[in-house]
Formats: C-alpha cells, structure tokens, sequence
C-alpha cells in the first residue's frame, strides 16, 4: 500500500512551514522534506519522487534556480513552485526556464494546494504511462524489423542453394529432364527471390536513413533497363532525359522506384503487342526531377486505380505473377523523399506513371 | 587453367551444400586440382598458418563466405590480416554471399584484401572468369 502513495519533496528555508506542511498532507501523501537546495537535492538522490514543491524565496539557491538546476537530471517529477508574494517575474521566469507545472501563492489554501497536487500526480502518472507505451512500440517495431531482415537473409540463403544445384546440375548434364521441371522449379525460385528482394527493399526502405548523392538519370535508367530488358527482348525503349542541372537524390529509393515502375512497365504488356514500347523521360530542374514511365501494356482497370498503391492488392484482370508489394514500397519510398506520383492508364491501352523528387542540389553560391 | 598448374582453392562456407556447390564448379571447369573445403573459418586459419613455415607457398585462392557462426568472413579477413606478407602474398580472397546487404557489399568493397563480392549462386562462368583474371594481371 505505502509504495501506491504519491511522494512529495518540499523545500523550504522556513522550517514551520516545512511543519505545517507535514502536520496537514502527511495523512494524504508520503512526505519528504528539505529546508535547502543542496539538503533537497540529497534526499532526490535517495528517493524517487512524484512531485517537488519549492519556495521561491530561499538563501544562496531560489525554487526556480533550484527548479532550473535539476530539469535535465530530473525530467519526470512534476514541480510547483511557492512564492510568498505574487512576482510576476519570477513566475514568467520560472515557467519558462524550469518546467514548472504550477505556482501556489503562500500561504497556501489547504484546499487549492491538494487539488494542484492531485492534478500534478496525474500529469505525471500519463507521462509515465505515456514513456513506458512509447519505449513498448519501439521495442516492439525494432523486433519486428530485425525479425523481417533475418528471416529474409534465412529464406534467400537456402534458395540460393537451390538455384545452385539446378545450375550444377546443367553444367555436369547429370539430370534427364525431359519434361523441363528444372525450368518450372527455377522460375519459382525466381518469384519467391524477387519477393523476398521486396521485402528487403521494404525493410531498408523504412529503416535507413536518407542520404543524398549526385545521380545521372542517363546511367541509372540504362541500368535499370538491363536488369529487365532480358525478360522481353521485344520491347522496344525509348529514353529521354533532359538533365542540364545536377541533381542530388536518395540513390538507393530513386533506383527501387524506378525499377519496380520500370519492371512492371516490362512484365504487364500485351501478350499479342506486335510493337511493345516503354518510353521513359526525365526532366530535370533546379528544385525537382519530373519522370514518366509510360507504356502500351494491358493498363489497369479503372476502378482499380485507386488501389494499386496499397499493400498486398493485386489486379485480377491479369494473370501475371506479383507480390502486390511493388508499388507500395514505389508509394512509401516516395513518401520518405517527399516525392509524388500519378498514373493515369486505360485498359487494353497502356499506363502512364509520373513522379516528381524534389531536387537536393544546394544552390552553389 | 594449365597456366596456373599448382593453383589450389581453399573454400570456407559453413553451409554444407554451398560447399559442395562450389566444389563442383570448380573441378567441372577446371580450375584447379586441389580443392581444400572448410565448414568453419578458424579451422581454414588453423591450415593456413601450418602453411607458414613451408618453403613455397602455391597461390591460392579462397572463396570466402560472408555469414557464418562463430568466425564469419569479415573476422576471418582481420585475423588473417595479421599473417606474414609471405603467405598473404599468395592469397586471393573472393567473397561469396546470398546478402543483398549494401553494408555488406560496401564493406567488401572497401577491403583492400577482397578481390571481389560474387553473389550465390555463383555463375560457372563468373567464378572461372574471376579466377582467370587474377592471374593474367600478373
């Protein structure tokens, strides 16, 4: 029962008052008291206190120099301070500079002052639960994230592995596989790869910091163009960019950007397309980069348009395999920039995506 | 890869089957005759200081795994630092990984004694090309 009580430190110079003070509250609450600074700063050291009442008027150290003094070491207690006069400095003052929850002008009116430190001791008990709920969640979002990156470095390692063994297995020509199950089996290692790689994206993206960089959109394009030209060799490219001042960017988010566009420009085209196109343009000003990703693929269902950018939504009017994670983490990475994104698209026709990154280039001067 | 007839090839890995892998690899193509396999990297330590005192060190090559229990591939490179020029000299490092890790790779990239980050699985044609090119440099 005795530790549930709420604990106060008073301080005065005037030892009656430290008296009357017990003789009226000790029944309620659980008393310390210290007739200095320095004495109340000793028994702080000792005891873990709810709330510190002060008077402002004391020799060599006042309530709110006192008050000043112990903020930093002392963040959670809540204060009041004492004045004997009503200094309208004073209380500005120690307002301001010491945290000060509320002032009680002396002498004190028994009923206003128990009513302060009731108030006082609930403040502080929603801090303390506010505090204990904060560090919580971040235990729990700091778990949850090394959990996501483990578990995908696991997952990659052994299917990595398998992707070996199929590849050993070429080599040597030790395996007859007449009906082509090595193939099947590889491009299901490739779908749960490139899930996996999504998740990692997701995780870093949510996690590292941001870092800017000079970046030449002529080289990243061709770059992410490489990584998916292979899987339709019939599309055909087109790339303009228009970049005559530098531009300075998070390299690591522009490119997961512009390869998830750019992969799915590639994969949601038109199985009878006798001319597949995917046109890329880049335009580069001083405060921001304009780039649109534009191709004559199956486009996407009007009524789906509003969902694409959410986590796990799949169009069903395609039977492509996808994760649905793609242009969620597009949308989250854009949203840690600061950039934005549009898309505007017709079925059977094509998609349109354009974005905009603000630029970092700080102006050379 | 007759150019290089004493070549050998030290693999440490702690995967089992990775080790196996690469083992393969490396005798289908030819790259050399002797393949030393290490499940645990203090123990490829323990061989390579038994190396020390033999009058001609063959050049090595060793592919060496990132993650692992115990000694994983960057603690295994800070230990090995610390041996005689005479046997690193003769040493060839390539780190293999399945991390996409970009700390990972920056800091493979940023020791000077690593020749290279090759990704698993590994490409034949990747590792043969690697290895080769150690050598024609010289």
């Amino acid at each position: 029962m005795k530790n549930n009580r709420i604990r106060i430190l008073y301080i005065d110079d005037e030892v009656h008052n430290l008296n009357a003070f017990r003789a009226n509250f000790r029944r309620s609450y659980e008393i310390y008291t210290a007739n200095s600074a320095a004495e109340g700063l000793q028994v702080l050291k000792g005891i873990e206190v709810h709330i510190i009442i002060a008077d402002q008027k004391m020799p060599t150290t006042t309530g709110v120099e006192f008050f000043n003094q112990i903020k930093d070491l002392l963040p959670d207690p809540i204060r009041i301070l004492l004045t004997g006069y009503t200094d309208v400095e004073d209380i500005i003052d120690a307002i301001n500079k010491g945290h000060i929850f509320s002032y009680i002008k002396k002498p004190w009116d028994e009923h206003e002052l128990f009513k302060t430190i009731n108030n006082a001791y609930e403040i502080y008990s929603a801090r303390k639960q506010l505090k204990e709920k904060v560090l919580e969640l971040e235990k729990t979002n700091d778990e949850l994230n090394r959990f996501i990156y483990s578990t995908s470095h696991d997952l990659r390692a052994p299917l990595m592995s398998v992707q070996g063994i199929i590849n050993l297995s070429r080599l040597d020509n030790s395996m007859t596989d007449p009906q082509g199950y090595m193939g099947m089996i590889e491009v299901c290692i490739t779908r749960l790869d490139s899930f996996i790689q999504k998740i990692i994206e997701y995780y870093r993206n949510s996690r590292l910091d941001l870092e800017f960089e000079k970046i030449d959109f002529n080289l990243l394009i061709d770059d992410c163009i490489d990584t998916f030209k292979h899987q339709n060799t019939s599309i055909n490219f087109n790339v303009k960019v228009d970049q005559l001042v530098p531009f300075k960017g998070d390299f690591f988010r522009i490119s997961v950007i512009l390869n998830n566009l750019i992969s799915n420009a590639v994969k949601y085209q038109k199985p009878d397309e006798s001319s597949p196109q995917v046109n890329l343009s880049v335009k580069v000003e001083p405060h921001k980069a304009t780039i649109r990703i534009e191709d004559n693929g199956i486009g996407i269902l009007s009524e789906h348009l509003s969902n694409i950018f959410k986590m796990f939504f799949r169009s069903k009017n395609n039977n492509k395999p996808g994760s649905g994670i793609g242009l969620y983490i597009v949308k989250e990475a854009l949203s840690k920039i600061g950039g934005t994104i549009g898309v505007d698209s017709r079925y059977g026709e094509g998609t349109q995506f354009e974005i905009t990154i603000p630029n970092r280039n700080e102006f050379d001067s | 890869m007759n150019s290089i007839p004493d070549l050998r090839v030290i693999l440490i890995d702690d995967n089992d089957i990775d080790l196996l892998l690469h083992e393969r690899l490396i005798s289908i193509q030819q790259l050399s005759h002797t393949i030393l396999s290490f499940s645990n990297a203090n123990k490829a330590l323990e061989f390579l200081s038994s190396n020390i005192t033999l009058p001609h060190i063959p050049p090595t090559v060793i592919l060496l795994d990132i993650q692992m229990p115990e000694m994983d591939g960057f603690e295994f490179l800070r230990s090995f630092d610390s041996y005689p020029q005479k046997i690193k000299n003769q040493c060839y490092i390539i780190m293999v990984s399945s991390s996409l890790d970009f700390g990972d790779i920056s800091r493979t990239n940023a020791n000077p004694m690593v020749i290279r980050l090759l990704k698993k699985p590994l490409q034949p044609k990747e590792l043969k090309e690697v290895i080769e090119n150690i050598f024609k440099e010289q």
